[in-house]
C-alpha cells in the first residue's frame, strides 16, 4: 500500500510542483498517474522512492514513512522501471536482471531460478538471453528486461515511469497485454506514470488525473470516462470518450446485461466472436465484416446469441449514457 | 637556479633575438600547416568516397603519430643525408607536415562523413552536383570539425617545432638548446615560456577562427 | 568497387615495402652497429628509459584516475569546469617546454625528468577519466539509484566499467607520449635512449641515430598496440557493442 498524506513539493522560491496530494494505492492495485507533460506526475512518482525530496507531508509505503527508512533500503524494496529502460550496458542480461538480488546477497542457485522464472514470465528463453548484452536486444525485449529487473527481488510495490512510452504502437500494445497478464498473477501494488489516456484506460484499476501538481480526479476508468468531474477531465478524456469506454466492456458484459441464453445450436457459416473480446473490437468487426450479425460463443464454443450494432447501441445507452444522468 | 628578476633582465637584454626566434618558429609552423592543409583536406574529402582506403590511411596515420618526434628526426637525418638535407629547415618541415596529417585528414573525413544524410539527400534532391554539394553544404557544415583538426595540428607542431631546433631548424627551441649547452637557465626558461605562450595564443586564435568559421545556423 | 580495394591494398603494400627497404638499407649500412657493439650500454639506456616511463606514468595513473572520480562526484562538480579547462590548457604546453621548466625549478637530473614526465602524463588521463564518467547515460545512473544501489556501488558496477574505454584511451595516449618525451630527458640529465639520438645529432653519426631512434619508435608503436589490445580485453563486451551501435547510428 502507498499512502500520500498532504504531500507537497516546492522548488526554490515558490514554484509548487506538487500541491497537497492525498491519495492511497491499495495492496495489489494498479494505479495510473495520468496527465499532460510537466503536470508533476513523474515528480510525484519519484518522491515515493525518494529520488525527489518531499517538501511537506509524508508518503508511507507498506505502512512505513519514507522519512524513517534509509533511502537505499527503501529503494531495494520498491521496483523501479523507467522509459529508457536504463539497462547497464556493461552487464549481461542475467547480471542486469539479478543486480538487486545480488546486492541482497542471494546465492547463485536462487538467482538463477529467479532469472529463469522471470524470463519465462515475459516469454523470453532464459538460456538464449542469459549471456547476451542489452545492445543485442530489440527495444521491446530491452523494456521487458527492464520490467523483470524491477521485479527481481519480488518487491511488493512497483513504480513505473512511462515504461512503454518509447516503443512503437504494435509492440507497446503487446507488452501492455503481457504485463496485464503478469499482474493478474503477481498482484503487485503499482504506480504507473502515463500521458496516454488509452494506455491508462487499458491498464489501470484506478486513474489519478493530475494537472499542475493537483489531483483533478482519482477514480476507476469507467467513472472517469462516464463522470468526468470537471472541464479539464472531460477535455483530457476527449470527445470520443464513449468510444474509448467500449474497450472497458467485453461482449460478456453485454450478454449478462441482456440475459442472453446459452444454447447448443449447430454453428451456421456466420462469423463468430468470443465472449471475452472487448466491445471495441466487436464493433469494428461488425463494421469491417459488413455483416449484420456475429454469433457470440463462449470458451466451450457454445452459442450465446447474436451480436448486432443495434444491440451494442442499446447496451451503451444503458451502461454509459445512462450513468451520465 | 633562477629568479624572476634575472629572467626579466635576460628577456630585456635579448629581446631582439627572442623576437627573431619567435618569428622563425611561427614561419616554420605556419608553412607546415599550410602544406598540410593543402594535402590533408582534399585527401580527407576523397577518403569519404573510398572506405577501404580511408581505413588503411587512418590506420597508418594513427600508427605514424605515435612515433616520438625526436626519434623521427633521428631516422630522417640518415635518410635525408643522402640528398644533403640531413639537418636544417627541410627535415623539420617534412616532419611537421607528416605529424599534421592525422588530425587534419581524420577530422576532415569525419566532418564530411557525419553530415546528416537527410541534408545530403535534400541537396541531391534540389539538383546540386556532387561538387556544388561539397562546396555549398558539406564543407560549411563540417567546417568546425575541420578547423578543430587544424588547431590540434598547429598546437602539436609548435611543440615539435621546438624540438626541431636540435636539428638546426631555428625557432624558439634554439633558446632551450643553447641555454642547456651553456648552462644558462634563464635562456632555457625564456625559450620554454615563449614557446608555451606561442602555443596558447595559437590555440586561442584558432578557437576564435573556428567559431567564426562555423555557420551561424549550427552554432 | 574493386579498383578502390586495389588502391587500399597497394597503399598498404607500398608502405610495408618502404619499411622493409628502410630496415634493409639501415642494416646493410651497419646503422644498428651500436646495439651490436655495446649491448650492455643499450640495455642500460633502455632500462633507464623504461624506468622513467613506468615511474612517471604509474604515479600519473594512480593520481589522475582518483582525481577524475572525485571531481565528477556531486560534491565537487562545481570545480569540474576549472579542472577540465586547466587540463585543456595544460595540454597545449609543448613537452620540451615542460622539461625545460622542470629543469628551471628542480635543476638537472632524473628526478626533474620524472616530475616533468609525470605532469605531462597526468592531463590526458585526467581529461579522459572525466569525459568517460560524464558520458555515462544519466538514465542508467537514475535506474541504478532507483533500484537502491549506493553511490559506491553505482561507481564500481556501472560508472567505471562504462568509462573504462575512455580511461584506457587516456592511459594509452599518456604512456605513448611519455615514451617519446622520455627520449628528450637526456637534455636535462635524465638519461634514456635519447642519449644515443642526441649523440648522433651532435656527432652526425648515423649508427648512433638509428640505434637510438628505431628502438624508441618500436617501443612507442608496440606499447600503443599493446594498449589497444588491452582495451579490447578489459572493456566489457556489452560496452563495445554499445559503442558500435552508437557509431553505426551516426
Amino acid at each position: 500500500m502507498i499512502e500520500f498524506q498532504n504531500v507537497s513539493k516546492v522548488y526554490q522560491g515558490d514554484v509548487k510542483a506538487i500541491d497537497d496530494i492525498n491519495m492511497t494505492v491499495n495492496d495489489g492495485e494498479f494505479v495510473i498517474l495520468l496527465g499532460p507533460s510537466g503536470c508533476g506526475k513523474t515528480t510525484l512518482l519519484r518522491m515515493v522512492n525518494v529520488l525527489e525530496s518531499i517538501t511537506e507531508g509524508d508518503i508511507r509505503v507498506q505502512g512505513k514513512s519514507s522519512k524513517e527508512l534509509n533511502p537505499i533500503e527503501l529503494r531495494r524494496n520498491i521496483g523501479y522501471v523507467i522509459q529508457s529502460n536504463g539497462l547497464f550496458p556493461n552487464m549481461t542480461i542475467e547480471d542486469n536482471t539479478m543486480i538487486v538480488p545480488d546486492l541482497l546477497g542471494w546465492d547463485r542457485k536462487k538467482k538463477r531460478n529467479r532469472f529463469n522464472y522471470l524470463m519465462d514470465l515475459v516469454g523470453l528463453n532464459p538460456d538464449d538471453y542469459r549471456k547476451r548484452f542489452p545492445h543485442e536486444l530489440s527495444g521491446g525485449q530491452q523494456q521487458r528486461i527492464g520490467v523483470i529487473r524491477a521485479m527481481a527481488s519480488d518487491p511488493p510495490v512497483m513504480l513505473m515511469d512511462e515504461p512503454f512510452g518509447a516503443l512503437d504502437p504494435i509492440i507497446r500494445h503487446r507488452i501492455q497485454d503481457e504485463f496485464l497478464a503478469i499482474q493478474q498473477e503477481v498482484k503487485k501494488t503499482i504506480l504507473f506514470v502515463s500521458h496516454d489516456i488509452d494506455e491508462a484506460i487499458r491498464m489501470g484499476d484506478r486513474i489519478a488525473l493530475i494537472r499542475e501538481g493537483k489531483i483533478m480526479q482519482y477514480d476507476t476508468p469507467t467513472e472517469i470516462l462516464t463522470h468526468p468531474k470537471n472541464e479539464f477531465v472531460s477535455e483530457f478524456v476527449g470527445q470520443d470518450r464513449v468510444l474509448k469506454s467500449m474497450s472497458l466492456y467485453s461482449v460478456q458484459d453485454l450478454v449478462d446485461a441482456f440475459n442472453l441464453e446459452s444454447s447448443k445450436q449447430e454453428v451456421a457459416d456466420t462469423k463468430m466472436i468470443h465472449s471475452d473480446t472487448s466491445l471495441r473490437v466487436a464493433i469494428s468487426m461488425l463494421l469491417n465484416q459488413e455483416a449484420d450479425q456475429i454469433v457470440i460463443v463462449d470458451q466451450q464454443d457454445n452459442q450465446l446469441g447474436s451480436l448486432t450494432l443495434n444491440l451494442i447501441e442499446k447496451f451503451l445507452h444503458r451502461e454509459v449514457k445512462g450513468k451520465e444522468r | 637556479m633562477f629568479t624572476i628578476s634575472q629572467l626579466f633582465n635576460y628577456i630585456q637584454s635579448d629581446l631582439g633575438n627572442i623576437i627573431t626566434y619567435t618569428i622563425e618558429h611561427a614561419q616554420l609552423v605556419g608553412l607546415a600547416i599550410l602544406i598540410a592543409i593543402i594535402i590533408g583536406v582534399p585527401l580527407g574529402i576523397y577518403l569519404t568516397t573510398n572506405e577501404e582506403l580511408a581505413e588503411t590511411i587512418l590506420q597508418i596515420a594513427s600508427i605514424f603519430i605515435t612515433i616520438p618526434s625526436i626519434a623521427l628526426f633521428g631516422i630522417m637525418i640518415p635518410i635525408l643525408s643522402n640528398i644533403g638535407q640531413g639537418i636544417g629547415f627541410l627535415p623539420a618541415l617534412i616532419a611537421l607536415v607528416l605529424y599534421s596529417q592525422l588530425p587534419i585528414i581524420r577530422n576532415t573525413y569525419t566532418a564530411i562523413n557525419n553530415v546528416d544524410p537527410n541534408i545530403r539527400d535534400a541537396a541531391k534532391g534540389i539538383g546540386m552536383t556532387n561538387f556544388q554539394r561539397l562546396i555549398k553544404v558539406e564543407i560549411p557544415i563540417g567546417m568546425p570539425l575541420i578547423m578543430a583538426g587544424v588547431r590540434t595540428a598547429t598546437v602539436l607542431n609548435i611543440g615539435i617545432g621546438a624540438i626541431a631546433a636540435f636539428i638546426g631548424s631555428g625557432g624558439l627551441g634554439v633558446l632551450i638548446n643553447s641555454g642547456i649547452s651553456r648552462g644558462n637557465t634563464n635562456m632555457v626558461m625564456t625559450g620554454a615560456i615563449f614557446v608555451s605562450i606561442l602555443a596558447l595564443i595559437a590555440d586561442f586564435l584558432l578557437k576564435w577562427i573556428q567559431k567564426k568559421a562555423t555557420p551561424k545556423g549550427i552554432q | 568497387m574493386n579498383a578502390k580495394k586495389t588502391l587500399a591494398t597497394t597503399t598498404k603494400i607500398i608502405l610495408w615495402l618502404l619499411v622493409i627497404v628502410f630496415f634493409w638499407w639501415a642494416l646493410s649500412n651497419h646503422m644498428f652497429s651500436k646495439i651490436v657493439e655495446q649491448p650492455a650500454q643499450f640495455i642500460s639506456l633502455l632500462e633507464t628509459h623504461l624506468k622513467l616511463v613506468s615511474i612517471s606514468a604509474g604515479i600519473a595513473i594512480l593520481t589522475s584516475i582518483p582525481l577524475g572520480i572525485l571531481i565528477t562526484r556531486p560534491k565537487f562538480r562545481k570545480f569540474e569546469w576549472l579542472i577540465v579547462n586547466t587540463a585543456n590548457l595544460g595540454q597545449t604546453i609543448p613537452s620540451l617546454a615542460i622539461l625545460a621548466l622542470a629543469m628551471g625549478f628542480l635543476g638537472i637530473g632524473i628526478k626533474a625528468a620524472i616530475v616533468a614526465l609525470y605532469i605531462y602524463s597526468l592531463l590526458p588521463i585526467l581529461q579522459n577519466t572525466i569525459a568517460g564518467l560524464d558520458s555515462v547515460n544519466p538514465a542508467t545512473k537514475d535506474a541504478a539509484k532507483g533500484m537502491g544501489l549506493t553511490s559506491t556501488q553505482i561507481l564500481f558496477r556501472v560508472e567505471l566499467p562504462s568509462a573504462a574505454y575512455s580511461i584506457l584511451a587516456g592511459v594509452r595516449t599518456a604512456v605513448v607520449l611519455n615514451i617519446g618525451t622520455a627520449a628528450l630527458a637526456y637534455l636535462i640529465g635524465g638519461g634514456g635512449l635519447g642519449v644515443w639520438i642526441f649523440t648522433g645529432i651532435q656527432l652526425f653519426d648515423n649508427s648512433f641515430l638509428i640505434s637510438g631512434a628505431v628502438p624508441v619508435t618500436l617501443l612507442a608503436v608496440i606499447v600503443d598496440l599493446l594498449f589497444r589490445g588491452l582495451q579490447l580485453l578489459l572493456v566489457p563486451k556489452g560496452l563495445r557493442l554499445a559503442r558500435k551501435a552508437a557509431i553505426d547510428s551516426v
